[in-house]
């Protein structure tokens, strides 16, 4: 009779376990005192030391963060336009192109975006100056054309949930259109805007197969500098500062679901006040 | 928190803008490297900015075949960049490395007449690159291992591997072969008699013929997992690069794992490799270029490289400064004898390529 809970339990065990084991196991090794990945040597915090001490990791983990705050701003607000152009406008000419190509990076390789970027870039270098040299500037376009994708579905999937005579109304009580969506449109949809910044700034973090086509000189992200250093093996100070990523994206999406429920939480409540003034 | 648009975009403004603030290096010289990780003397490049005051910009790839895509696609950025010599003809056939002048490199003089030779088989009159690290094809073995399994066997002879039944007894001990059709393919034609360097393309089914009663031996095809398997003691008869055994030895020496290692260059001949050091010619800092190569090469500074690297350098001057435990290792500086078994492998036309990577699938596969 209690069969079903315990089978449904360790499913949720085991789930849990294939996820974080590997993460947990590279925790461990992090305060590994040998240099293998694979011998455990005994206890010891020496390769945060070393890491601290090494200025190539450092220096390229400060970078993939600044691409990632920059590519994640700019593609949340594309996307957030975007969005919002397919789910509130009903019916414009190349609607159905519009909404096809801003879902088509989503299936399309990494490989094939990352050349074609590439070869984009070289071609408008040689026509127009600009982009000099691949670096900084280029890396963070190739990221906002990848993460503006999801951002797009987010805020579309979660504007079409929502009510549209809201926005009428007040467009009829004499709102101009940027209050409107200054008041009720982006108010409605933060909750979508944070976890779509939130994905942009993971997508950028992590990605290395676009990254590799089109970075310039003196702008090697972390994840290419880990793979690249996997030809000599990969030292522990990277499980360090892996650790040290994983301890700051736990606290940041920690605090991203307490802001989210409780805006959700008001929301209700607020609907709730609504409906209750209503009747 | 009302905004007025102005507010908002502003806000904005300044927000995007600010990764962009930081020290440009641009007006006071740099010099931008692309190379593999960790393939330079530990302090090489700090010593080059203080005593030149040009900034190095070192970025690494994790393959060759991702550096040269973007070198073939151009305006890359960089001034110098690390190539392994063998695919230098397809990139000198496409313009994209300028030649270099040899009067501009102070210690050119030093490099060793063996090595520019190899180096020519790729680059005529060794006019496009720079030979910074060489080494050979060889086996690693776990010699504790080996011997329990063949108390007599030859380890200079590769029939300890191609043996159908040598490999099975080693079988159980773990044999790997190196995941490079360029490198395994010329070793095995040698072992079978053959020229090497072959372009008749039908020879390579004898290779494959040679390789598939052996094949459910092979544990594995692997180019870097074996710098960890090795100590760990999950491979006993390896097919490595020649640096790669010292860092493997290192690296157990580390883990405080008792181990005993040994290389040998087969009798029939292995190819040697040369990795050398090219400017693009769409280098934009062709001075600074030339400042650091002409740095690099000084004899201590480059045996500082190979004190970090475990590879060889190419400068018969610096062979004395480098650490002793590596100078006086054969399977990084070969003895004369290993010398001769070494050769600088021709070339592949295109033909040769295709029929070599379709051979490789047979093999990997077990044909």
């Amino acid at each position: 009779m209690n069969r079903r809970p315990t089978f449904l339990l360790s499913c949720l065990m085991f789930g849990i376990a294939f996820l974080y084991v590997p993460i947990l196991s590279m925790i461990v090794f992090s305060f590994n005192n040998a240099r293998l990945a694979t011998v455990w040597g005994g206890f010891s915090t020496k390769w945060y030391g070393k890491l601290f001490q090494n200025d190539q990791v450092l220096e390229a983990a400060f970078l993939s963060l600044r691409v990632a705050l920059v590519s994640a701003t700019v593609a949340t607000i594309l996307g957030t336009c975007a969005g919002i152009a397919l789910a509130r406008l009903r019916r414009f000419r190349g609607r159905t192109l519009l909404s096809g190509m801003v879902t088509a990076p989503l299936i399309m390789p990494d490989v094939i975006t990352g050349i074609s970027l590439l070869i984009f870039f070289i071609l408008l270098g040689s026509w127009i100056g600009w982009p000099a040299e691949r670096g900084f500037t280029t890396v963070a376009l190739a990221h906002i054309t990848i993460s503006v994708t999801y951002v797009t579905t987010i805020i579309q999937s979660r504007l079409s949930q929502s009510d549209l005579s809201v926005e009428e109304a007040a467009m009829d009580l004499g709102s101009r259109p940027w209050q409107v969506l200054r008041d009720i449109t982006l108010p409605i949809i933060s909750p979508a805007i944070l976890s779509g910044w939130l994905l942009a700034f993971t997508i950028s973090l992590d990605e290395v197969v676009v990254t590799s086509f089109v970075t310039g000189p003196g702008t090697t992200t972390l994840p290419i500098l880990i793979w690249s250093k996997v030809k000599l093996g990969v030292t522990p100070d990277i499980n360090a500062l892996a650790t040290i990523i994983v301890a700051v994206v736990t606290v940041g999406v920690l605090i991203g679901w307490a802001i989210l429920t409780r805006s959700d939480r008001r929301r209700r409540r607020d609907m709730r006040l609504a409906e209750q003034s209503n009747a | 928190m009302k905004f007025n648009r102005r507010q908002t975009f502003a806000a904005l403004g300044a927000t995007l803008a600010m990764p962009y603030v930081r020290p440009s290096w641009a007006q006071a010289g740099s010099v931008n490297i692309y190379n593999w990780a960790d393939y330079i003397g530990e302090t090489t490049l700090e010593d080059f900015e203080t005593k030149t005051g040009i900034k190095p910009v070192y970025d690494t790839y994790a393959s060759a075949e991702e550096m040269q895509a973007k070198m073939l696609a151009g305006q890359t950025g960089y001034d110098v960049v690390g190539h392994s010599g063998l695919n230098m003809p397809q990139m000198i056939a496409a313009g994209v490395y300028q030649p270099i002048d040899h009067g501009r490199i102070a210690n050119w003089k030093d490099m060793d007449p063996d090595v520019l030779a190899m180096e020519a088989v790729w680059d005529k009159d060794n006019a496009h690159g720079v030979p910074y690290m060489w080494g050979s094809v060889g086996v690693t073995y776990n010699l504790d291992m080996v011997k329990e399994r063949l108390p007599d066997a030859d380890l200079n002879s590769l029939d300890v591997i191609f043996k159908p039944e040598n490999a099975a007894k080693l079988a159980d001990c773990g044999i790997s072969l190196l995941d490079s059709p360029t490198d395994v393919i010329p070793m095995a034609l040698r072992y079978l008699g053959m020229d090497g360097d072959t372009t008749n393309v039908d020879d390579y089914k004898k290779v494959v013929e040679l390789l598939k009663p052996i094949r459910k031996s092979i544990r594995t095809f692997d180019n870097t997992n074996y710098l960890n398997a090795i100590p760990n003691g999950e491979l006993c008869a390896v097919n490595t690069w020649s640096g790669d055994y010292l860092v493997a030895r290192s690296r157990a020496k580390d883990a405080g794992v008792d181990i005993n290692l040994a290389y040998f260059v087969p009798k029939t001949g292995a190819p040697a490799w040369v990795d050398v050091l090219a400017l693009p010619s769409d280098a934009k800092n062709v001075e600074n270029g030339y400042a650091f190569l002409n740095f690099l090469m000084q004899p201590e500074v480059i045996a500082a490289c190979s004190d970090f690297t475990g590879y060889a350098n190419a400068s018969l001057a610096a062979t004395a400064l480098v650490k002793e435990s590596i100078r006086t290792d054969p399977a990084v500086y070969p003895d004369a004898t290993v010398k001769s078994r070494l050769w600088a492998p021709k070339p592949y036309n295109e033909d040769q390529d295709r029929a070599m990577t379709r051979a490789w699938t047979e093999i990997k596969t077990g044909g």
